[in-house]
């Protein structure tokens, strides 16, 4: 006998043993023991231990159940993973607590249905598992920002690309989130090498039948993408030519079109080819869609596109009319009116024909300017939708619109009710006006009122909704909190400060008086901040927003009572200048009551957006506190806006100036906004690091409070 | 510890370091040194600040001095301080002190880390004055015309209480830093790393995946040192995705979905 035959006998002598003893004998009423009992040994070990240990724990209920899991653990974990047969077992005691023994032992023995069944749930790869990688796989690969969704179809109309629900093709998780991947790797393809080019839906729109080219359309461009792919991606290739269906017939029809359409194979191919080559495919047999294909929609492409480029188009005018201004500096002065301009775009093309990978520079009037981060990746999207920047976006006679649109400073305002200036609480400011280039004086009368009290149970219930947000967000402020340094120069501490000793040492030879603050103590920080919060409670917050802007505060004071930071919140808004309000929800000298509580629950959308006299207002209450730092964080869900011209360049411009008045008292500024458009304007109010978008207002709570911390350790 | 500082050596720099100029930063650097003010680096990390001086102080054949600041950092570590030696007291220069005496280039690195009171040292040897107090040893130095100061600075997303003070900033000429172009940034990696021109321009592409993410759930994407880092390990054979996940993706992020978002830009690349 060998040594490991011998080994394998004393194994199965013990496990029978040991099984025997655990099961109360019941094993051995079963037929093929012996037979059983290799199987049991020739599991892997850690395997047998689970085993071991469940048979114990369930025999203390019952033997009978014991003895029949071991007889069909074997064959469950031939079928399935460990998590998988812990399932199945589960499944199987619950069924025991619940309904017997019979219906447990019923469960054990379907082991090869429940593993079918356990194997597709786990096998598929879900939208929710893959969605948030998916979109920084796709961001990364370059292009405007898409969303990703889940849909009954596959496509994308070039904003969001629309993915199945689930995968579940193959029987390996890895595979099926491969396809996955590259199911959305290809609808990336289609927006970034220029399927849905202006001129291509045009032309598809205007000159094609929809119904009989689009699928033919979808092949050739499927043809012609996946040879960009492999020029640029070639990993991503491999994989794409991995996942092809390699049915004979399928193969040989996709070789005979590839090779009818070659050209689509060439660098300078352009999707305007495939539209031109799909009349000659015109009744041809259409090779089967790949699994990682997906559909074509033309009429929501249209849609998305057309609206994105008029959007587009305006925002391109309003940030190249800011950029002038935005250089830091004297805004231009009254002379030289900004309309009239020598605007020129240059771009370079840093590799392939296909005009996706350009890089730019605008000068006007002759002289170089930097692209903010905001415009850039403006300029990409529209490149993306033109492979240029089209002339009429250029217009000059459209670009100046901007500034003229606010020299009427008419008030619309019902001037009966506006604010007396004389009235307790009432505050009068001063306005920017960056048409005229000079403050108007006493322009802005603010007053002061409360929130009216909301329902408490708001709170509760956000404190319960973010219960696991509140949880690691107190975790992160508590390690702010712990961290503690190390004090030099102490009088008195844990350890000596060698430096000081070594300076007071010099001092008494020196025949000076020797200094007695020679220790070092670890402490923790004190922090002497002051915060301002000052909501947004223009009109536009109504639903989502203001809910958004709420829960984050009932979380920031949470947090906030943790760090004892010195804290204050306000509301703002107004309409016109005569009637701008500030609403009062926390002072600073206001602890966290339950009357503040029921504030936060009780704000509420008002009127418009006056930002530059609530600054000015919030700016002189942070002022009268002390401490060593101040900070205003405004929340917000969008640029200034008011009645009598306050958009646009003259309200961001009041804005700015407000924000370099309260900077120039020592206060910093920060602004969190749920705009998407904001880039646009808030590096010019304030300043490229001093601002955050939230991309989705859900996320608004979680970041206030992350924000935060982050700006003030 | 402080003692770290004031060790800091001069170093005289014989070879010439490559460097691979972006913009006009070398001719303006050498204005800026000719009419002796101060020079602010503004810039991301690893977009190659500190090569840029290292090459400066070669190009104008002076010794340089490089400080990292940190938050322990006090005005006593860059002047100087008693120590005793033998029973007796003896004053040991600090890097700047003695920098400003040899009239070489002296560079604090990421200057907003050090404590608050470092800036009332600097400031006067900013402005036109160039004078640096020595308040110990009542002393006042004036800087030599070779004397240079450099600061670098990385204006991201920053914490308030580490903002540079505009008194401070205003005393210096800035020069902005950013990545280089793809070209250039090729040429850099292949230099750097030795990897041939076809992988460093992947790299140069896989750079500019992760740079796209900026904002998207990545503080920042990959510098110029990081690419330059994958690069040599795939010099010594590690595999491109290999290379790029553990000098790259690890380095950029802990988030589970990023780093296999990361994983997933490189293999479709490489
Ligand atoms: N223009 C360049 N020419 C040559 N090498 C460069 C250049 N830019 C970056 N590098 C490479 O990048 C590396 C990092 O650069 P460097 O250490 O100078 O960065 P830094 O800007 O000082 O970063 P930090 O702010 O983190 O200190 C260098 O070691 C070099 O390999
Ligand atoms: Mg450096």
């Amino acid at each position: 006998m060998t040594d490991e035959s011998r080994q394998n006998l004393l194994n199965r002598i013990r496990i029978r043993e040991d099984l025997e003893l655990f099961t109360g004998g019941a094993l051995s009423r079963h037929a093929n023991v012996d037979d059983l009992i290799s199987r049991v040994a020739a599991l892997e070990r850690s395997q047998q231990d689970f085993v071991y240990e469940w048979c114990e724990l369930i025999a203390r209920s019952n033997n009978e159940l014991a003895a029949h899991f071991i007889s069909l653990a074997p064959r469950a974990f031939s079928k399935m993973e460990r998590e998988g047969v812990q399932n199945w077992l589960d499944e199987s005691i619950t069924t025991f607590d619940n309904r017997g023994l019979g219906s447990a032992i019923e469960v054990l023995e379907s082991v090869d249905a429940y593993a079918v069944t356990y194997a597709e749930r786990h096998m598929r790869c879900g939208f929710d598992e893959a969605s948030v990688f998916l979109r920084h796989f796709v961001r990364g690969l370059g292009g405007r920002e898409m969303r990703i969704a889940s849909d009954g179809e596959t496509f994308t109309d070039t904003e969001s690309l629309y993915l199945p629900d689930a995968v579940d093709l193959f029987p390996v998780p890895e595979q099926n989130f491969t396809l996955y991947k590259l199911t959305a790797a290809h609808l990336w393809a289609q927006t970034w090498y220029g399927t849905w080019r202006y001129q291509v839906v045009e032309k598809l729109m205007r000159h094609f039948d929809a119904e009989t080219t689009l699928p033919i359309f979808n092949r050739l461009e499927s043809i012609r993408l996946e040879a960009c792919i492999a020029r640029d991606l070639p990993g991503l290739a491999r994989e794409i030519a991995d996942y092809r269906d390699d049915d004979v017939s399928t193969s040989a029809l996709w070789d005979a079109w590839r090779e009818r359409a070659v050209e689509l194979l060439g660098e300078d191919a352009s999707a305007e080819d495939s539209l031109r080559l799909a009349a000659e495919f015109e009744g041809m047999e259409l090779p089967p869609l790949q699994p990682y294909h997906g559909d074509m929609y033309a009429n929501k492409v249209r849609d998305a596109l057309f609206a994105r480029i008029e959007r587009e188009k305006a925002d391109f005018q309003r940030a190249m009319n800011e950029l002038n201004t935005s250089e830091e500096g004297q805004p231009a002065g009254e002379g030289d009116e900004a309309q009239k301009q020598m605007v020129e775009i240059e771009m370079t093309e840093d590799d392939g024909g296909d005009g996706s990978d350009v890089s730019f520079q605008i000068s006007i009037d002759g002289e170089l300017v930097n692209v903010p981060e905001h415009l850039r990746e403006l300029m990409g999207s529209i490149i993306q939708d033109f492979g240029e920047i089209p002339d009429e976006h250029m217009d000059p006679s459209e670009l100046g619109q901007y500034s003229d649109e606010l020299l009427a400073q008419a008030g619309e305002a019902e001037s009966d009710s506006d604010f007396d200036p004389d009235a307790k609480g009432t505050f009068v400011y001063h306005e920017w006006d960056c048409v005229r280039q000079r403050f108007r004086d006493d322009f802005c009368t603010l007053r002061e009122t409360t929130v009216p009290a909301g329902d408490e149970s708001f709170i509760d219930e956000t404190l319960e909704k973010h219960r696991g947000i509140l949880k690691s967000i107190k975790k992160t402020f508590e390690a702010v909190l712990g961290e503690s340094r190390l004090q030099r120069r102490q009088s008195d501490g844990d350890d000596i400060d060698l430096d000081a000793l070594i300076e007071a040492y010099t001092d008494l030879a020196q025949g000076r008086e020797m200094s007695e603050y020679v220790y070092t103590r670890y402490r923790n920080q004190e922090r002497n901040i002051a915060v301002m919060f000052m909501v947004d409670m223009s009109g536009s917050t109504l639903g989502w927003v203001n809910d958004a802007e709420r829960e984050s505060l009932v979380l920031l004071c949470e947090a906030l009572e943790m760090l004892g930071d010195r804290y204050a919140i306000y509301g703002f808004s107004g309409r016109t200048n005569k009637r701008c309000e500030a609403y009062h929800i926390k002072e600073f000298s206001e602890s966290y009551t339950s009357e503040v509580r029921q504030r936060i629950s009780g704000i509420r959308p008002k009127a418009y957006t006056r930002m530059g006299v609530a600054i000015r207002h919030l700016g002189q209450l942070l002022h009268r506190t002390h401490a060593r730092t101040k900070l205003l964080i405004t929340l917000s869900d969008g640029r200034p806006e008011d009645y009598g011209g306050y958009k646009g360049k003259y309200g961001i411009e009041d804005t700015r100036h407000a924000l370099l008045e309260l900077k120039q008292s020592g206060v910093h500024a920060f602004c969190i906004t749920i705009d998407n458009e904001a880039q646009e304007y808030l590096p010019h109010m304030y300043g490229t690091a001093n601002y955050a978008v939230i991309d989705e207002v859900q996320k608004l709570p979680y970041k206030v409070a992350d924000i935060y911390r982050r700006l003030t350790t | 510890m402080t003692i770290e500082a004031i060790r800091t050596e001069q170093t005289s720099i014989t070879e010439e370091p490559y460097y691979e100029a972006i913009r006009d930063e070398l001719e303006v650097f050498a204005a800026a040194y000719r009419n002796q003010l101060p020079v602010l680096l503004k810039g991301p990390t690893g977009c190659g600040k500190t090569r840029f001086i290292e090459y400066m102080a070669w190009y104008l054949k002076r010794p340089m001095v490089t400080v990292a600041c940190h938050d322990d950092l006090t005005a006593s570590d860059l002047i100087g301080r008693y120590l005793i030696r033998g029973g007796e007291t003896v004053w040991v220069d600090g890097p700047l002190t003695s920098s400003v005496r040899n009239g070489s280039i002296c560079y604090l690195d990421e200057i907003v880390e050090a404590r608050k009171d470092t800036s009332v040292v600097i400031h006067p040897l900013c402005d036109d004055r160039r004078l640096l107090p020595i308040e110990k040893l009542g002393e006042l130095i004036a800087a030599p015309p070779e004397f240079c100061l450099a600061i670098s600075y990385n204006p991201g997303y920053q914490s308030v209480l580490k903002d540079l003070k505009q008194s401070t900033r205003q005393r210096f000429v800035a020069l902005e830093f950013d990545y280089p172009v793809a070209a250039t940034e090729q040429v850099i990696i292949e230099k750097e790393s030795g990897v041939n021109a076809d992988m460093a321009r992947q790299l140069v592409k896989f750079g500019a995946m992760t740079r796209n993410l900026k904002g998207s759930g990545l503080d920042e994407g990959a510098s110029t040192r990081l690419l330059v880092n994958a690069g040599k390990l795939m010099g010594e054979d590690i595999a491109p995705v290999v290379a790029t996940d553990s000098a790259i993706a690890q380095a950029l992020t802990d988030d589970g979905d990023m780093l296999k978002a990361i994983h997933e830009l490189s293999r479709s690349i490489f």
